[in-house]
């Protein structure tokens, strides 16, 4: 009985520590995160409090190498603590960032960036051109070790520092969206990056203290603990934000995301999770902000060639464009938006997203084929599809009768099929909804060309070559990022001319017609763009930058203050 | 046969396991459909067809899986080399090490809880067979064994959080970040509490149905009316005649759970954002990170069948006929 009565004593001694150190570690963000008489800090005796911002999110970044990072989280970071030549403004336009000035010679094969005065590195050396032309040139020489960059340096030939403050780079052949290509190239410190002998070396560093020349530095990153400590950078050359560290928490479900930030644990997320986003709206002293942002989600018909290898599967209803108008005309995005994304985003038009640069590359001539059942069922009737005993059409041979395949990693595609499944039906086309791992829809839509409608989205960059690129037949092979097989000269034309044309309104042209193609061969029919949801403590902190950069994003947390 | 030539036996007979099991888990994961490399470098990211090929070649996938890749990696393996994680770009040993610690904290805690309870609520149900005692502990047990493990979580979460103040993730606040853990033990504990009660609750239910079947069945055997017939009290005919002979069932399921709670655990930690192993097989398997699953699923079946050889080794202590056979 001595030991029984032992382990009640040890059970109830944790029970009334778990419960005292939990009232005791509560940090209570931008008034005092220092810990209580048990954990004393030093610095804090001397200085004011520090003003910290705790961040909630859903990821952690699998590395901080810009040569090898595919998270959006690892980008997120890079945007704090590295610097680029360009950067996007609130406006969605391109401006200088390490770059004062910049243009173009006439012949588009040569940029020059005029740098800004006295750019400092995190360890207080100087940022010099000498340094940015080598991080350009590293990236273009060892393309199979700065993976990342690959996509963003196609057609550059080498960088030079002209004098000390002056960076050139040349071209092959003039690029019309140099601003957003630069704007994703993380100047690294070169003596960080030098050693590498092999593009695995490279790779393989993960790059966790990283020296750069953002507004904040890294001063903890516990790949464990999954914790990132930011620190403010005093002498940031755009100036020093007003908060001093941000403090960034990893979450591994949304509920406990969304609970932290009801009782106060974070002070921020921009993950608020589509279900969750009326009862945040509920939550006292939170601010909540649904805002239109870059994702789209599309209905993928397969458009591939008949002359494809191998020969596509799917039913041959689908080459006709009167069937694919019917089942157009038989989706009602709005109700989508309404059911799906409980009204945080937009019925869906063309790929390209309305707010991508401002608005400016969104086609906004293009009106959108309206929900009309009756519409649908003459589309089909006069394209002699007839309707059978069972109510599915058929003309001859052919029955509409289709897969409606989703990625089964997705929580809102199961709804999305079945109401889609339900308004095809109203016309006679049976579409059967199935769930499918990810990994073997990729290999179906490309390069097997085995399926006839997939439910899927992007998430579109900041300028259209990108989504524009998924369209084309360039695209359409095996480890290509094109899965409707779409195949159209005339587009792959208008494709590579838009990546050359500096001018941007001659761009424009380009890039609107080109919306018009994919609006009248329907590769894709867009069925919602859905709304970035973001929310905060307002109790806490105010001055966050209402942008489409996000709350998040290093120009918002420069402004952040806390409350008064 | 001796216990040490039992032991021996039981050895050899689990490295026969091991080397299936891994035999096994490396043809499984191969004919997983999709690409290793387009699961790690995700679905948005531009990269080139040849820049995507030369990764490939640098994970050895351009060659082919049988002989090429299978000797290459059991070489590896026999060498001590688990190789690196594709989408960490770490040892894979050395990431294992790291979660596996943070698990058996986790699981070591609920266990050690579970199985106390457990035991003790069984003892006493099955000893006072059809009182008040014995029926809320039933009804407790079986809907404790009947919950779903992440509901039970979210529910424990929103409640110690909301009325206790307890943290809603990982194993230390930020502040203490980097720190020994045993410096910052309050802070610690009040991480620990939620998912430790969680998973001890859990399996509460489990031990305490089996300890009190099995104690209602040693009790009705003759030797313990022996004993009571030789005048021993209550506690001694418990204690030293049932609870040794009622324990073998005991010791068998904690010894499986022991096995399987290293991956059982994902529910908890991901409910409380705790950075054990379970999260770590589920990056795995969703970048189709071959090294890192390998390894991940090698420390399993090492888990498993150490557990077994656990649960025989002790088997031969608390029951002479296990060795005399």
């Amino acid at each position: 009985m001595k030991k029984t009565l032992w382990f009640v004593f040890l059970l109830f001694a944790l029970l009334v520590a778990a419960c005292g150190g939990g009232t005791a570690t509560q940090p209570a963000a931008g008034e005092n995160p220092a810990p209580t008489g048990e954990n004393p800090t030093p610095t804090l005796e001397v200085s004011a409090e520090p003003i910290v911002l705790h961040v909630g999110w859903l990821g952690f970044p699998d590395t901080l190498n810009p040569a090898y990072a595919f998270l959006t989280e690892s980008y997120t970071m890079f945007d704090f603590v590295y610097s680029t030549l360009t950067t996007q403004n609130p406006q969605g336009e391109y401006v200088g960032l390490l770059a004062e000035e910049r243009s173009v010679s006439e012949d588009g094969l040569t940029w020059t960036y005029k740098l800004r005065q006295g750019i400092k590195w995190h360890n207080g050396e100087d940022l010099t051109s000498e340094q940015v032309a080598w991080n350009i040139n590293a990236f273009i020489q060892n393309q199979d070790g700065w993976v990342t960059n690959s996509g963003y340096i196609t057609g550059f030939v080498e960088a030079r520092a002209v004098d000390a403050s002056t960076v050139e780079i040349k071209l092959e052949y003039p690029i019309s969206n140099m601003d957003y290509r630069v704007s994703f190239l993380y100047i690294v410190y070169p003596p960080d990056f030098e050693s590498f002998a092999t593009p695995e070396d490279l790779q393989n560093f993960t790059n966790f203290s990283p020296v750069g020349s953002g507004p904040f530095k890294i001063t903890t990153l516990d790949k464990d603990q999954r914790i990132i400590i930011l620190e403010t950078n005093a002498d940031y050359f755009g100036g020093r934000a007003k908060i001093d560290q941000v403090i960034y928490q990893t979450f591994d479900n949304s509920d406990a995301l969304v609970q932290a930030l009801k009782v106060g644990d974070i002070d921020m997320t921009n993950e608020v999770p589509d279900s969750a986003f009326a009862a945040v709206q509920t939550f006292e002293n939170v601010e909540t902000i649904s805002r239109q942002g870059l994702s789209l989600t599309e209905l993928i018909i397969n458009s591939a060639p008949a002359d494809h290898d191998p020969a596509p599967t799917r039913n041959p209803a689908l080459e006709d464009p009167q069937v694919r108008l019917a089942i157009a005309s038989a989706i009602n995005k709005q109700d989508l938006v309404d059911v799906v994304l409980q009204g945080n985003g937009k019925p869906g038009v063309n790929i390209i997203p309305p707010v991508m640069g401002g608005g400016f590359w969104y086609n906004s001539n293009i009106q959108d084929v309206a929900f009309n059942l009756d519409e649908g069922n003459r589309i089909l009737e006069e394209a002699g599809y007839v309707k059978g005993a069972d109510g599915i059409r058929a003309k001859g041979e052919v029955r509409l009768e289709l897969r409606l395949q989703y990625p089964s990693d997705s929580s809102t595609y199961p709804r999305v099929a079945d109401m889609i499944a339900n308004w095809l039906s109203e016309i006679g086309v049976k579409a059967t909804p199935e769930a499918v791992d990810p990994d073997s829809l990729v290999v179906a839509t490309n390069p097997n060309a085995d399926y006839d409608l997939v439910i899927w989205g992007w998430g579109a960059d900041p300028d259209p070559d990108f989504m524009l690129s998924v369209m084309t037949s360039e695209q359409y092979v095996e480890g290509g990022w094109s899965d409707s097989g779409y195949s159209n000269s005339e587009y792959d034309q208008l494709y590579l001319d838009q990546q050359q044309v500096i001018d941007r309104v001659e761009r424009q042209k380009i890039v609107w017609k080109m919306q018009e193609l994919l609006f009248r061969d329907k590769p894709y029919i867009i069925l919602y763009y859905g709304n970035d949801l973001e929310a905060y403590r307002s109790d806490k902190f105010t001055n966050f930058l209402d942008s489409p950069l996000g709350i998040a994003s290093f120009q918002s947390l420069m402004q952040v203050e806390p409350v008064k | 046969m001796s216990r040490r030539d039992l032991l021996i036996r039981k050895l050899l007979l689990s490295l026969v396991t091991m080397f299936v099991v891994v035999a096994i888990n490396f043809v499984l994961f191969r004919i997983l459909p999709g690409d290793p490399v387009r699961a790690v470098i995700g679905r948005n990211v531009k990269i080139s067809a040849e820049v995507q090929q030369s990764l490939r070649e640098q994970f050895g996938l351009d060659k082919p899986v049988f002989p090429d890749q299978f000797f290459s990696t059991l070489g590896q393996w026999a060498r001590g080399n688990l190789g690196v994680s594709w989408s960490l770009r770490k040892p894979v040993a050395e990431i294992l090490v790291a979660k596996l610690w943070n698990t058996l904290l986790l699981i070591g805690l609920g266990q050690i809880l579970s199985i106390f309870l457990g035991v003790v609520l069984g003892l006493f149900a099955g000893w006072k067979r059809k009182t008040a005692l014995d029926v809320g502990a039933l009804t407790f047990s079986l809907i404790a064994w009947a919950t779903p493990t992440f509901w039970l979580g979210i529910i424990l979460l929103a409640a110690g959080s909301s009325w206790l103040g307890l943290p809603t993730r990982g194993i230390v606040s930020p502040e203490n970040v980097g720190k020994p853990l045993y410096t910052v033990i309050p802070d610690l504990m009040a991480h620990l509490f939620l998912p430790t009660l969680t998973l001890s609750i859990l399996y509460l239910g489990e031990y305490m149905l089996i300890m009190r079947s099995s104690i209602l069945e040693v009790l009705s055997e003759d030797y313990i009316l022996t004993a009571k017939a030789k005048g021993m009290s209550h506690w001694q005919v418990l204690w030293k005649h049932a609870l040794k002979n009622a324990m073998l069932p005991i010791v068998t399921i904690v010894a499986l759970n022991l096995g399987f709670t290293v991956s059982g655990a994902i529910y908890i930690e991901t409910v409380f954002s705790y950075d054990g192993l379970g999260k770590l097989f589920q990056t795995a398997l969703t970048k189709q990170d071959y090294p890192l699953l390998q390894g991940a699923f090698l420390l399993l079946a090492v888990s498993v069948i150490l557990a077994n050889m656990l649960a025989d080794i002790l088997y031969t202590y608390l029951d002479p006929r296990v060795k005399a056979s």
